[in-house]
């Protein structure tokens, strides 16, 4: 029975290794599309694009403008009317206007200044911080006018000032964690797709009546459909998270490579179950495929690395609790980034284990029904 | 010629109408992404969970706190005792955010001196971890301006403005900032380059696996006919996906929509030519059907995602990230959409959009055409 086994194993690698273009991609998607997504930005406020119509061009309106400071800010441009103003928001060129009126400097000094501020909502998520960076960056403004105005000392004014401290990420970089993501969504994408595949081709083929008339079980089969796709993807993985996002993006890997490997074989291991659950229903790649993207986006997006899982209602909270994306986006980054072992991720591991391995038996037992 | 190009559109749609589960898919996948998007699913980051460490334990400190636990940004999850506890709970997921209260909070802000909170937030997740900072700093602020009126009343303030500088905010396009009304357009862009390029994707390649290719090759169609003929079926494929959604949009999301309907649809119809030409191209130069579904994934899906500015301006993005956006059709498209839901205008401002669109799909075609040789094993 082993010898068996080993067979189909064999000839399933040699069928995998011998598609070179698609290994081609398989390399791409675990290099190049891990480093360009390091590249894009989410929903932070970052180099926010600023115009300016400043109609008073004093000291006090060139210091106001002046905070506007990277690396929130930028100011794509000084623009010297209304309407200049309204084309470049209309074409998002810019995404704030600050709007600054001719008497600016003689009524700060009488304390009665005002400045406009025009806010392109249509991104709500960075225009909502945008504000809040202007309004504390306005509330300084004043508070300095006022401890410096009126004679010989600054006057006290009591005043909370916000230290920031950021852990793990001093610096907010994005691409640490924009680029492990990359590669947490690949592997699992890949793992779905290719043991889908491995097993739709053969209903396609019409080779599966092949392999039900070998005295192989099923659960054989399904053994032997797995067996790659666990052995190669976890692989890539490693071979992705060393070389490129610890690699060439710098990132501080601060926990136990040996356990991030282990449980992302169970990972692969629980989402190419799951893509051969898809494969029995799916009679060709293409239906195999529709079905696989129904179940992969809601899972993705209930994830907790696009949105907080606690900024979610009870239903969706409890929902992404039965998907294994969530365990492990969230196991995760508490490995690699906090250095955080099994007594904080045990809850994760265990769930990836369990869906794994509840998701592997309802696999094998529809298609054991199927054969029969 | 136009004979040949309808007899392989009609023989495409025939094999497609053949094949309803994977047809209704095309229509259902995307309709399920977009309600879950409009009705559950919510990206504004709301709740986050704070924890306060109060050395000071004052009126002061509870009046602080309060501006948080009042927030709907923020949920008090514990009072701790100690540095390392609060350590702890960032470390665990527990808390995202931890003030620290010194314990002269009280007595220096009573005495009119500056005094500073720590402020921990968990970084593992930048963009949310910057999104906490704001939101503290805006708590933070609004307990600030509370603090400057009561002194500005004991400096003998006759009213008036309480700031000697003030902001005027005033939010165009989307005035009640609801992620919704943006976001469901961008799902539009998104997931018109997801399902029709996968589509097209196995047109060539699966003819080519399973051998009918060279049926195709050995007939007198051109390689023009051949394109044009797959193409016709899945362009009105992807266009009759846009009404669908579009519908929805508008009718049960009841999403604002300002601009021209005419000119989003000549911009979705030229963006179905490229995203279905964009699934030539890969169908044309890959040998099975997987090769050709993930290659359509990283070349067409993942970009459009991370770069055509769904979430964040284009502009926003470093030199690589704007290169990367300025080079697929979602950015374009992206603009057209974002334009006639919520700003408006007539097509002027949108024309060098429109261009760069009609630009992409001649170039796609011609890679299609390239790509396509005819030839035997």
């Amino acid at each position: 029975m082993r010898r068996r086994l080993a067979a189909l194993i064999r000839k399933e690698f040699s069928q995998l290794f011998r598609d070179v273009p698609m290994l081609l991609i398989l390399g791409w998607a675990f290099t190049g599309a891990v480093y360009t997504s390091g590249h894009g930005i989410a929903t932070e406020l970052y180099q926010y694009p600023v115009v300016v119509l400043d109609l008073s061009q004093s000291p006090a309106s060139r210091e106001l403008v002046s905070r506007f400071r990277a690396p929130y800010f930028k100011l794509v441009e000084q623009a010297w009317s209304d309407r200049e103003v309204v084309a470049r928001l209309d074409r998002g060129e810019a995404s704030l206007a600050v709007v600054i009126p001719p008497d600016f400097e003689r009524r700060v000094q009488q304390g009665t200044a005002r400045f406009q501020v025009i806010s392109d909502g249509s991104q709500s998520m960075t225009a909502t911080l945008a504000g809040a960076h202007i309004a504390s960056l306005a509330h300084g403004y004043s508070v300095e006018r006022l401890a410096g105005a009126g004679g010989l000392g600054a006057r006290r004014i009591p005043h909370v000032d916000v230290r920031p401290r950021v852990e793990y990420n001093p610096n907010l970089v994005e691409t640490w964690f924009s680029s492990l993501l990359e590669v947490f969504n690949q592997a699992t994408m890949i793992g779905m797709l290719l043991a889908a595949a491995a097993m739709v081709r053969e209903r396609e083929h019409g080779t599966v009546e092949h392999l039900l008339v070998s005295p192989l079980r099923p659960i054989e089969l399904f053994a032997a459909k797995l067996v790659p796709v666990v052995t190669l993807v976890p692989l890539a993985v490693m071979g992705s998270v060393l070389a490129i996002v610890q690699g060439a993006f710098q990132t501080p890997i601060r926990g136990s490579l040996a356990l991030f490997y282990v449980v992302t074989v169970v990972y692969v291991f629980a989402m190419a179950s799951l893509g051969l659950g898809i494969a029995v229903v799916a009679r060709t790649l293409g239906q195999a495929m529709m079905m696989l993207l129904l179940i992969l986006y809601p899972m993705t997006l209930l994830s907790g690395a696009l949105t907080p899982p606690e900024s979610q209602g009870v239903f969706m909270r409890s929902a992404g609790l039965l998907s294994p994306v969530r365990h492990y986006v969230d196991f995760g980054y508490q490995v690699l980034f906090k250095g955080n072992g099994l007594a904080y991720v045990w809850q994760d591991v265990a769930g990836i284990l369990v869906l794994g391995v509840a998701l592997f038996l309802i696999s094998v037992r529809r298609f054991a029904r199927l054969v029969r | 010629m136009g004979d040949r190009v309808l007899a392989i559109a009609r023989k495409e749609t025939r094999q497609l109408l053949r094949d309803p589960v994977y047809l209704g898919l095309a229509f259902v996948v995307p309709l399920m992404l977009l309600i879950l998007l409009g009705y559950q699913l919510s990206l504004d980051v709301k709740g986050l969970l704070v924890a306060v460490v109060d050395r000071d334990r004052s009126v002061w400190s509870r009046q602080y706190v309060d501006g948080f636990v009042n927030s709907e940004y923020f949920r008090l999850v514990a009072r701790l005792d100690s540095e390392a506890q609060a350590r702890e709970w960032i470390r665990s997921g527990r808390a995202r955010v931890v003030l620290d209260i010194p314990p002269d909070f009280g007595r220096r802000l009573s005495a009119n001196e500056t005094v500073a909170v720590g402020v921990t937030v968990d970084g593992s997740f930048p963009s949310r971890g910057q999104i906490a900072l704001g939101y503290v700093e805006a708590v933070s602020t609004l307990y600030n301006q509370q603090l400057l009126r009561a002194w500005l009343v004991e400096h003998g303030w006759r009213g008036g403005q309480v700031l000697p500088v003030q902001m005027e905010m005033s939010v165009w396009y989307n005035p009640t900032l609801e992620s919704k009304n943006f976001i469901v357009p961008g799902m539009l862009v998104i997931v018109m380059m997801i399902f029709p390029p996968l589509l097209s994707a196995l047109l060539i390649v699966r003819e080519r696996e399973s051998g009918t290719i060279l049926n195709l090759y050995a007939s007198p169609a051109t390689r023009w006919d051949i394109l044009a003929g797959k193409a016709l079926p899945y362009v009105a494929v992807s266009f009759l996906d846009f009404l669908v959604i579009f519908a929805v949009s508008v009718w049960l999301f009841q999403l604002r929509f300002v601009g021209s309907a005419w000119l989003l649809s000549a911009a979705a119809l030229l963006y179905s030519i490229c995203t279905i030409g964009l699934g030539l191209v890969i169908s044309a130069l890959t040998r099975t059907q997987l090769a050709a579904m993930l290659a359509t994934f990283l070349v067409a899906v993942a970009p459009a995602f991370t770069f055509s500015g769904i979430f964040a301006p284009v502009a926003s993005q470093d030199a690589v990230g704007r290169f990367v956006a300025h080079l697929i059709p979602a950015t374009y498209f992206m603009d057209v959409v974002r334009g006639a839901y919520l700003k408006g205008g007539g097509a002027a401002p949108y024309a060098p959009s429109l261009a760069a669109l009609a630009g992409y799909a001649v170039v796609v075609y011609a890679i299609a055409w390239l790509a396509l040789r005819k030839r035997v094993g």
